[in-house]
């Protein structure tokens, strides 16, 4: 391919772009010009997980009054681009009908293989725009075959067109096999007008403004997002503790517009998991809060687990949809149809449950009290109305320092699992694993929250022994759940009694599904042993009693 | 990367609009796509504005003293490449007659090319020599345009015939009626009752003074006259042939 690439200046005065246009048309008479307005879309995930890759991706829309500058957009609605961000060449660039969603609604395969791999299930959103004045050049042979291209990029904010923070751009593009007449142009730029070359990409000025306070972008800090926070070895259990639950709180905050809008079902997945995760810790490290707050806050994270569960347990039938549909013969794969849709009409019926309850004073009320309380210096305030020395009781770990209480609290928990995993026989109730599981969530979650205590290799070594062992709890509770929950569906489907839905080849293809996941439950379900005995392995055990056996640990912590 | 070639011994049917068409709305779909000009009439050049000529000729691109992507041009659209015509290819069955393995020579040119281009469309000439079995070898997938005539009926006959004996996989060969005029009875019959030892495809590109005026405007029909039925026709076909690639 041709080793030349565009190349991209600043512009330092306005009268310049007059003058780069006046001498490009003199020298090459032959050239077509017009003018386009655009609005320029960046779009990446909600963790700009593109943009942390080296990737820069948007879409080019025609205003209402302007005209696509390359011949190929003139008839769809937009022009959408993938770019290297650190050398600001095209990867990809093509016109679609519509802003695409999902990697998935990408047609060009190349293009969905790269973006899907960085974003998953994660949607597309508009993270940044900007309006675009061009004015095009292209320079034509005697064929009126254009052999360069010049354009000159002005930027607006949106809805402030008298607003232009950034210096205009001129772009000088070559054709590929044309390179002569592209030398010329560039030679004649950098002769006449000495033009800066620039580097960064708009994107990224953008972001620079945004530091400085122009413009509003939101980019999640590094660390915003992820569902831990760096602890210090001098922090108390109570400093610890509020650190944590702050940032808790922020992500669900953060992710609570998303699920609102329902952008992908990530939204919603953060959001309970930060919710799990605050009650983990309110209920594994004890003794920070007086019980009667603690009580409350405790019985509405709870409350809140549970008024997100239908609409997520929706989302993981449709997010498995297409794989439910390969487990089935190919003839029957199509008669699973009406219940997509089944799942369509009753996510969308949960999803306004959902927002109905967090619009509700119920939940504003928990989340005014709840910040109010973690933005308190004083981590306990609801506690002043009661007994000093009854208050001082129940918060006995509030100033001793986090290692020792959180260390404690792990030993706890792994002695719980070690307990429950080793009563359970191949005659166990299905609760009995869910247990285990529940607890090995939790032990993993405490581990996460202060694995900077601990050298970091062996705590990445007991985290995947765990990790190895959830995997299994988790397959068999989600196949569990399944197998019940599909033939629920069906039953409903048939009392439902809408047109299709309670037809007899969608109920035999979800019987057939039904059975499929009971053999892999089976399958599942015999792996546990063979997991389990590797976690409780004496390797592993001496592991956990070397970092976290309170023999090993100060006196005088309550747990 | 697919190689499709649109070949016919036949000329006048179609096969250049065909490519250009093709081409253009493979690369509009954010494809990497070129078209290589194999024709010494360079319509598909003409077509893209590009001159038909290549720098030491056909026989410099067969001998390695050229590479191929030295002489790729870019086109006005995004994505769209084209290795241009040049007069000297109508020697090349001479020439790539003076190569050891000569009848996929034009595979080996088109190998580095793997890793740019998602689709490579060989506009081929009317002929069935050496250079055809090159282009029929080197591709994928071979599109025949073929007029609904008693006559262009027997010369897909002999093309069968030809690719059998030259060991080419008739799985390959897609044919579809080109220039179909439905006002004609004749058309009207072949079209109903097809014939049965060849993969066709279900979209006709019809008789339209579109195709021909491909030659003034020197665009793709599917850019000047996209929502008109040959331009509507030649997404039909594209989306055919993509979806069973």
């Amino acid at each position: 391919m041709d080793s030349i690439r565009r190349i991209i200046y600043t512009v330092r005065e306005e009268a310049d772009i007059d003058t780069v246009f006046a001498a490009v048309c003199q020298e090459y008479p032959r050239h077509e010009a017009f003018d386009v307005q655009l609005e320029r879309r960046y779009l990446d995930s909600f963790d700009w997980r593109l943009y942390r890759n080296n990737l820069v991706c948007g879409l080019d829309r025609r205003d209402r009054f302007g005209h696509s500058s390359r011949k190929a957009a003139k008839d769809h609605g937009g022009l959408f681009f993938v770019a290297d961000k650190a050398t600001g060449a095209d990867i990809c660039e093509f016109p679609v009908a519509q802003t695409p969603r999902f990697s998935k609604d990408i047609e060009h395969h190349a293009c969905r293989k790269l973006l899907s791999s960085h974003l998953g299930i994660r949607a597309l959103m508009t993270v940044a725009s900007i309006a675009v004045k061009r004015r095009q050049l292209n320079i034509l042979n005697q064929d009126n075959k254009t052999v360069a291209m010049l354009s000159v990029e002005s930027y607006a904010l949106k809805g402030d067109a008298d607003k232009t923070i950034f210096p205009s751009r001129v772009i000088v593009s070559p054709v590929k096999g044309y390179r002569k007449t592209f030398r010329q142009v560039i030679q004649m730029i950098n002769d006449q007008l000495r033009l800066p070359s620039v580097e960064t990409t708009l994107l990224d000025e953008m972001l620079a403004a945004e530091k400085e306070g122009k413009v509003e972008i939101k980019i999640p800090a590094p660390g915003e997002l992820t569902l831990s926070q760096p602890l210090k070895d001098t922090h108390t259990t109570g400093e610890a503790v509020r650190l944590l639950l702050r940032h808790f709180l922020h992500v669900m905050q953060a992710n609570e517009p998303g699920l609102r809008d329902a952008i992908d079902t990530e939204f919603l997945h953060d959001y309970r998991v930060a919710v799990r995760r605050t009650r983990t810790l309110l209920s594994q490290i004890k003794q920070i809060f007086p019980a009667k707050p603690l009580d409350y806050f405790r019985h509405e994270l709870f409350w809140l687990g549970q008024i997100t569960g239908p609409t997520r347990d929706l989302d993981i039938y449709l997010l498995n949809f297409d794989g439910y549909r390969q487990e089935l013969p190919k003839v029957m794969q199509k008669h699973l149809t009406p219940f997509h849709e089944f799942l369509e009409r009753h996510w969308k019926s949960e999803h306004a449950r959902l927002c109905r309850k967090l619009d509700s004073k119920r939940y504003q009320r928990l989340i005014k009290v709840w910040r109010d309380t973690l933005e308190e210096k004083n981590i306990n305030p609801l506690h002043q109305t009661r007994q000093k020395k009854t208050a001082e009781q129940e918060t006995v770990n509030v100033t001793l320092p986090a290692r020792q209480v959180a260390g404690k609290s792990i030993w706890k928990l792994y002695r719980r699992a070690l307990k429950e995993g080793e009563a359970i026989t191949p005659q166990s109730l299905d609760a009995d694993l869910h247990e285990l599981r529940k607890t090995c969530k939790k032990l993993r979650y405490l581990i996460e929250f202060f694995q900077v205590f601990y050298p970091d290799k062996a705590i990445r070594n007991l985290l995947k022994q765990l990790k190895q062992l959830q995997d299994n709890l988790g397959d068999f509770q989600d196949l569990c759940i399944q197998t019940t929950q599909l033939n629920h569906f069906a039953e409903q489907m048939q009392q439902e009694g809408h047109e299709g839905y309670a037809d007899t080849k969608t109920i035999m293809a979800m019987g057939v599904l039904v059975e499929k996941l009971y053999l892999r439950k089976t399958v599942v379900r015999a792996e546990f042993h063979r997991r389990f005995k590797t976690f409780a392995q004496p390797e592993t055990s001496n592991a956990f009693s070397d970092l976290f056996n309170p023999q090993h640990q100060p006196e005088g912590i309550s747990v | 990367m697919k190689i499709i070639a649109c070949y016919n011994i036949k000329g006048g049917i179609g096969k250049t609009a065909t490519a250009v068409n093709l081409a253009y709305l493979a690369a509009n779909e954010g494809a990497r796509t070129l078209v290589w000009d194999l024709d010494p009439q360079g319509a598909a050049s003409f077509y893209f504005r590009i001159k038909p000529k290549v720098k030491k000729g056909g026989k410099g691109l067969l001998a390695g003293k050229m590479a191929l992507d030295d002489v790729i041009k870019g086109t006005d659209y995004p994505n769209l490449d084209l290795v241009p015509a040049d007069f000297s290819y109508r020697h090349l069955d001479l020439q790539l007659d003076d190569f050891k393995k000569s009848d996929t020579r034009i595979h080996k040119l088109l190998k580095p090319l793997k890793a740019e281009y998602d689709y490579i469309f060989l506009d081929s000439p009317p002929s069935i020599s050496l250079m055809s079995e090159n282009i029929l070898k080197a591709a994928d997938v071979i599109i025949v345009p073929t007029i609904p005539t008693t006559l262009s009926l027997r010369t897909l006959d002999q093309i069968l015939n030809f690719c059998e004996k030259a060991s080419i996989a008739d799985s390959k060969i897609r044919a579809f009626f080109s220039m179909a005029d439905y006002r004609k009875k004749l058309h009207k019959q072949i079209i109903e009752n097809p014939p049965e030892n060849v993969q066709l495809l279900k979209t006709c590109i019809p008789y339209a003074s579109d195709v021909e005026q491909m030659g003034v405007h020197r665009q793709p029909v599917t850019v000047f006259a996209k929502n008109g039925k040959a331009g509507q026709a030649y997404q039909a076909l594209w989306n055919e042939i993509r979806d069973n690639l």
